[in-house]
C-alpha cells in the first residue's frame, strides 16, 4: 500500500499556514489572559500597572467576590447553572418531541408551522421580550425564576435541528415495522426514535446550554431582584450602579473570569459530542 | 387580554408547573401585613430587619433592585405589569415622571407629621403643587472634592468662586503640565441644570398644571460657555468619568478635583484608596463674591407605589425609615448615605470623617453648613428626554468643536416639544 | 406548537397591536394628567421613519454589519481551510484556541476588550506609544465601527469556524485526492474544489451573522461609559430599548421593532434569493 497524496503532503510542515493560525489562537487568547492577569490585581493595581503585569490581589479578589453582598455571586453562578442546565434540558426534550412530529406525521398546518419556525428565528430578541414580559406578568411570573426558564424553553433553531435529523436519520421501514408490531406512537417515540436523534439532541442541548448562559437580554428585563440574577445580569450590574457609585471593576474583572473557566472546560470536553454537520445539512434541504 | 390568560394558563399547565399564590395581600384580622420594598443603597436590608424585628404587625420584604436609569425602568414596567413594590426608592430626577406614569402616589394624607423633620428646601424634592409623592431619604449637598496635597504644593486653596476654579486650572496646567483639574463628562446635564440653580435658573417648573421649560436660559447659557472656554483652553477635559481612564487618572494623581456632592469622597475611595488623605471637601464655588447658596445632586425619596394594598402600614415604614432617629442612624451608618433628615444630618457632625479624608476632622460640620443654604431643583416630568438630548448634543459639540451653549438650545426643544406632545400645557421661559 | 404560540405568536400579535397605541396625558392630574394608552393608528411607524436618530442608527448599523459580518466569516473560512489542510501544525490547539471565545459571554466579552481598548489601560496602545505613534484611536469616531465590529468578530469566528470544518470533513476524500494527482497545490485545491462544496454553510453563517449584526445591543452598552463617542441611541435596538423601557413609551418601540424584523427577514431573503440566483447560474 502507498501513502496517499495526502499522508505525503502531511509530511512537510507548512510554515506561513500555521503561523497564520497561530496568529489566530494568539487573536483570540488575549483578552482571555488578559481577564486572568487583571483578576490578580488588587484594586488600586487595576489601573496603576502595566496592563499586562500580573497583580498581587488574587485571593483578596476572590474572598471580596465571593461575600459581595453576602455571597451574592454565588448565588449568581447557581441561578445560571439552573437556567442554563433546566432550560437546556427542557429545550432539548421539546425540540426532539416537536422536530419527530414535523418530520414523521404530516398534519394540517404543520408546513405553516415549520415556516413560521423559520420566521421566527429572524425576530429580534427584544421584540419578543417585552410582550413576553407583559404575559408572563399577567400570571404572576415576571420576576420570578421562571420568568426566564419558560421562553428559554422554546427554541426554534433546536426543533427545527430535530427536524432535520429526525427526517434523515430514521428509517421508516424501522417506525413502520414497528407499527406493525402493535406499539404505540408513544413507545415508538420513546424506545425507537429517540435514541436515534442522541447525537441531535446532544448538539441542541450544548447550544441551549451555551446560549442560555450567555444569555443577558431576556433575564435583563424580566428580574429585577439581584438575588435571581443568571451571571451576566449580575456583572453588569457591577458595571452600571447608578449615579454616584463607581462600577466595581476589579469584582467585575474577578467575577467574568471566574464565570467563564467552567464554561470553557464544559464546551472544550464536550466539543466532540457535537454535530455541527447538522446545522449546514439544514440548507442543502 | 383574556385569551392570552386563557393560552397561557394552558402551557403552564401543559408543562405541570404548579403556580404559587400571586399576591401577597393578607387581610384576615391579626394576621401582619406584608408589603414590598425596592431600594438599592447597600445596609438597606439591616434597617428592613430592624423594622421587622420592633414592628410584629407589618413585615416588610426588601429587594434589591439596582440602581441608576434602569431602577426606574423597572419600576414602571413592574407597575403596568402589575407586580410592583408597596414601597420604592426613586431618584429626585425621575419623580416627577414616576408620578405622571402613575407609579407614585400621592400620600400626602400619611405623612404630614414628618415634614418637620426635614428643612424646607428638602422637603420641596418630593412636593408638587402641594401633595408630597415620598418621603426624602438622602441629599446630596453640592461640594467641592480636591486633592488638598497637590492645591497645597502649588500654593493654592479651595476654590470659593469659579473664577478661582479657572485660575487655578491656570496654575496647575503650567506648574503639572500632565494633570487635568476636572473632567465635565457629556453627559452631566443633572450637573449643569443643579449648577444652573445656584445661578436661579430652573429647567422646569410648573405651577397651577402648566410647566415652563427654561433650559437655554441666561444663567444656563453663562454657565454652558463658562467651561466651554475653559475646555477650549484645555483646562478641563470632557470625558467620560468613573470609567477606567478616569479611575487610573484619580490613582496617580492626575485628576485633581471633582466638583460633585456630598457623597464623592465614598466614591473616590473605592477607586483609589491609596490616595486617603490627600483630599479635602470644600463649599462648592459660588458664580459671584458674597454668593452662598448652592444646590443638590443625586439624592433619592421613598414612595408609595400605586396599586399598593396597605398604604397606611406602608407609610408607617416609610416614615420610620427615613425620618424616625432610630431609621435615619441606619442610613447613616449601614447604608453611608447622607440622610435627608435634619436629625440624622446633626447626629452626623459627630462622626468620623470618610476614609478618604481622615485628616479633614471637621468634613461633616463643612456639609451641615453647606446644606443649610442649599436651593431646591424642580425636575421635570421628562428628565430622560433631557438626558439623551442633552447628551448626545453634548458629544457632537465636543466632538466638532462647536459652542456648547447650542446644546441648551437643542435639549430646550427636545424637552419642550416631547411635552407638548405628551399632551402637557407647556411654554418656554 | 402551545409553546411556540405562547411564546412567539402571541408577543408578536400584541407587539403588532400595541403599536398603535401611543400614552398621552388625558384627565386632570396633579402634574398635567396621568398617561394613559390611546389609539393613534400608524402614527407610531410615522415616527419612526421621521426619526432621524433611528434612521441614522441604521446607517450605523449598516456600516458595521458590512466591516463584521464579511470578516467574520471570511477568518472562519481561512481558519477552517487551514485546519483541513495537510501540513499545518498545531492544528488541535489552534483550533481549540480560536473556539474559546465563544464560551464568554457578550458582556464579557465587550468589557474585557473595552479594557484593550481604553488607552490607559491597553496593551496594544502601550506599544504603540512606546515606539511613538501615540495611542490608538479605538474608541474615537474613526476607530469605533472597527472596535464593535472586532468584538463580534472575535466572539464570532470559532464557532463559524466550527461549522465551516465540519462541513470541509464530509467532503469525499477521493475528490480531494483526485485534485491532487492532476497536479493541483494546496491553495487552489482549497479555493476551487472546497469552497464552492461548502457554500451551503457559508451562506447559513452567513446569515447568522447578519441577524446577529442587526441585533447588536450589549457590547456598544457596555462599552458606552467608557467612550463619548457612543449615544443613547447609537444602535437601533438601544433606542428601542430606551423608548420601551426607560422613556415609557412602548408603542413606538413596537413599531420600531416590528420595522427591524421585516427588515431582517426581507434582508435574509433577498440574501438567500441572490445566492441562489448566483448558484443557479453557476450550475448551468
Amino acid at each position: 500500500m502507498s501513502a496517499t497524496t495526502r499522508e505525503l503532503a502531511d509530511r512537510r510542515t507548512r510554515y506561513l499556514p500555521t503561523i497564520i493560525l497561530i496568529l489566530g489562537a494568539i487573536y483570540c487568547l488575549i483578552p482571555v489572559a488578559w481577564v486572568f492577569i487583571a483578576s490578580t490585581k488588587a484594586p488600586n493595581e487595576l489601573f496603576n500597572s502595566f496592563t499586562l503585569q500580573p497583580g498581587t490581589g488574587l485571593l483578596e479578589n476572590l474572598s471580596e467576590l465571593f461575600s459581595y453582598r453576602g455571597g451574592a455571586y454565588g448565588l449568581w453562578a447557581l441561578n445560571s447553572l439552573l437556567y442554563a442546565g433546566v432550560g437546556a434540558l427542557l429545550s432539548t426534550v421539546v425540540s426532539a418531541a416537536a422536530g419527530y412530529a414535523l418530520a414523521r406525521y404530516t398534519f394540517l398546518g404543520g408546513r405553516i408551522f415549520l415556516i413560521a419556525l423559520l420566521a421566527g428565528l429572524l425576530i429580534p430578541g427584544i421584540t419578543l421580550a417585552v410582550p413576553q414580559y407583559l404575559l408572563l406578568s399577567d400570571l404572576g411570573l415576571a420576576g420570578t425564576q421562571l420568568s426566564v426558564l419558560l421562553p428559554s424553553i422554546l427554541n426554534p433553531f433546536g426543533i427545527y435541528l430535530c427536524y432535520i435529523y429526525a427526517r434523515g436519520a430514521i428509517p421508516e421501514e424501522l417506525l413502520e415495522s414497528a407499527r406493525i408490531d402493535g406499539a404505540g406512537e408513544w413507545r415508538i417515540f420513546s424506545r425507537i426514535a429517540l435514541p436515534l436523534m442522541l447525537p441531535a439532541m446532544a448538539t441542541v442541548f450544548l447550544l441551549q446550554f451555551v446560549g442560555i448562559w450567555n444569555n443577558f437580554l431576556l433575564p435583563y428585563i424580566m428580574l429585577s431582584d439581584t438575588n435571581t440574577f443568571p451571571l451576566t445580569v449580575g456583572l453588569y450590574s457591577l458595571l452600571s450602579r447608578g449615579s454616584g457609585s463607581p462600577a466595581l471593576y476589579s469584582l467585575a474583572i474577578i467575577g467574568a473570569a471566574v464565570a467563564i473557566i467552567p464554561l470553557i472546560l464544559l464546551v472544550l470536553t464536550l466539543q466532540r459530542f457535537w454535530r455541527l454537520d447538522l446545522i449546514t445539512g439544514g440548507v442543502k434541504g | 387580554m383574556r385569551t392570552h390568560r386563557l393560552v397561557a394558563a394552558t402551557i403552564v399547565a401543559a408543562l405541570g408547573v404548579s403556580l404559587a399564590g400571586c399576591s401577597a395581600g393578607d387581610t384576615a384580622d391579626g394576621e401582619p401585613v406584608t408589603i414590598q420594598f425596592w431600594a438599592w443603597a447597600p445596609g438597606m436590608d439591616v434597617a428592613v430587619e430592624q423594622f421587622n424585628s420592633t414592628h410584629p404587625d407589618i413585615q416588610v420584604e426588601y429587594t434589591d433592585a439596582g440602581g441608576g436609569n434602569d431602577s426606574s425602568a423597572k419600576l414602571i414596567t413592574a407597575v403596568r405589569a402589575g407586580n410592583a413594590p408597596d414601597a420604592a426608592l426613586i431618584e429626585y430626577t425621575a419623580l416627577p415622571r414616576m408620578i405622571i406614569a402613575g407609579v407614585a402616589e400621592d400620600m400626602t394624607e400619611y405623612v404630614g407629621d414628618v415634614q418637620d423633620a426635614f428643612t424646607e428646601g428638602t422637603w420641596q424634592q418630593t412636593t408638587f403643587d402641594g401633595k408630597v409623592y415620598g418621603v426624602p431619604q438622602d441629599v446630596g449637598p453640592m461640594a467641592f472634592v480636591y486633592r488638598d496635597d497637590i492645591f497645597s504644593k502649588y500654593g493654592l486653596d479651595a476654590p470659593a468662586t469659579w473664577d478661582d476654579f479657572r485660575s487655578a486650572a491656570e496654575t496647575l496646567k503650567v506648574e503639572d503640565p500632565d494633570a487635568t483639574i476636572a473632567s465635565l463628562s457629556t453627559d452631566a446635564w443633572g450637573w449643569y441644570a443643579a449648577v444652573a440653580a445656584t445661578l436661579g435658573e430652573d429647567w422646569w417648573s410648573v405651577e397651577d398644571n402648566v410647566w415652563t421649560v427654561n433650559i437655554d436660559g441666561e444663567g444656563s447659557q453663562r454657565v454652558l460657555s463658562f467651561f466651554n472656554d475653559m475646555y477650549n483652553d484645555g483646562l478641563i477635559a470632557a470625558d467620560p468619568i468613573l470609567n477606567p481612564s478616569y479611575n487610573s487618572k484619580l490613582n496617580d494623581g492626575t485628576m485633581l478635583s471633582w466638583p460633585s456632592a456630598a457623597w464623592a469622597p465614598g466614591v473616590i475611595y473605592g477607586v483609589a484608596p491609596d490616595t486617603a488623605g490627600n483630599w479635602e471637601l470644600s463649599p462648592f464655588p459660588v458664580w459671584d463674591e458674597g454668593d452662598t447658596e448652592t444646590s443638590y445632586q443625586g439624592g433619592s425619596g421613598v414612595s408609595l407605589i400605586s396599586g399598593s394594598e396597605h398604604p397606611e402600614q406602608t407609610a408607617e415604614f416609610i416614615k420610620w425609615l427615613n425620618a424616625s432617629d432610630e431609621g435615619v442612624d441606619l442610613l447613616l451608618n449601614e447604608s453611608n448615605l447622607y440622610p435627608a433628615a435634619i436629625s440624622g444630618q446633626e447626629s452626623a457632625i459627630s462622626q468620623d470623617p470618610p476614609k478618604l479624608m481622615p485628616q479633614q476632622t471637621d468634613y461633616y460640620q463643612v456639609v451641615a453648613d453647606i446644606s443649610k443654604n442649599t436651593r431646591a431643583v424642580t425636575w421635570g416630568p421628562n428628565t430622560d428626554v433631557a438626558q439623551s438630548a442633552f447628551t448626545d448634543a453634548m458629544n457632537a459639540a465636543v466632538q466638532n468643536g462647536t459652542p456648547w451653549v447650542d446644546v441648551l438650545t437643542a435639549t430646550q426643544k427636545a424637552v419642550y416639544e416631547d411635552m407638548k406632545k405628551q399632551g402637557f400645557e407647556v411654554r418656554e421661559g | 406548537m402551545v409553546l411556540f404560540l405562547a411564546f412567539t405568536v402571541i408577543p408578536v400579535g400584541y407587539t403588532l397591536g400595541s403599536s398603535f397605541f401611543a400614552m398621552r396625558l388625558t384627565g386632570e392630574g396633579v402634574l398635567g394628567g396621568i398617561r394613559t394608552s390611546v389609539f393613534v393608528g400608524l402614527e407610531n411607524y410615522i415616527a419612526v421613519f421621521q426619526n432621524s436618530e433611528m434612521l441614522a442608527g441604521l446607517g450605523r448599523l449598516a456600516i458595521y454589519g458590512i466591516i463584521a459580518v464579511p470578516l467574520t466569516i471570511g477568518l472562519a473560512l481561512l481558519f477552517a481551510l487551514l485546519l483541513d489542510s495537510p501540513g499545518v501544525r498545531l492544528k488541535r490547539f489552534g483550533r481549540t484556541a480560536i473556539f474559546v471565545p465563544y464560551a464568554v459571554p457578550g458582556v464579557v466579552a465587550a468589557l474585557l476588550w473595552g479594557f484593550m481598548y481604553l488607552p490607559e489601560t491597553s496593551p496594544f496602545s502601550y506599544i504603540t506609544r512606546a515606539i511613538g505613534l501615540g495611542s490608538i484611536p479605538f474608541l474615537e469616531p474613526e476607530g469605533l465601527y472597527g472596535a464593535l465590529a472586532n468584538i463580534s468578530i472575535w466572539a464570532g469566528v470559532g464557532f463559524n469556524m466550527l461549522v465551516i470544518y465540519t462541513s470541509l470533513r464530509s467532503i469525499p476524500g477521493e475528490l480531494l485526492e483526485a485534485a491532487r494527482l492532476d497536479g493541483a497545490s494546496e491553495v487552489q485545491i482549497a479555493l476551487r474544489v472546497k469552497v464552492p462544496l461548502v457554500l451551503p454553510a457559508l451562506i447559513l453563517t452567513g446569515i447568522f451573522g447578519l441577524i446577529g449584526a442587526l441585533q447588536l445591543y450589549g457590547e456598544p452598552l457596555t462599552l458606552k461609559p467608557m467612550t463619548n463617542s457612543i449615544s443613547e441611541t447609537w444602535a437601533p435596538l438601544m433606542s428601542i430599548y430606551r423608548d420601551a423601557f426607560v422613556l415609557d413609551n412602548l408603542p413606538e418601540a413596537a413599531a420600531a421593532s416590528n420595522v427591524l424584523a421585516i427588515g431582517t427577514v426581507l434582508l435574509s431573503l433577498t440574501v438567500l434569493f441572490v445566492v441562489r440566483r448566483i448558484n443557479a447560474r453557476a450550475a448551468r
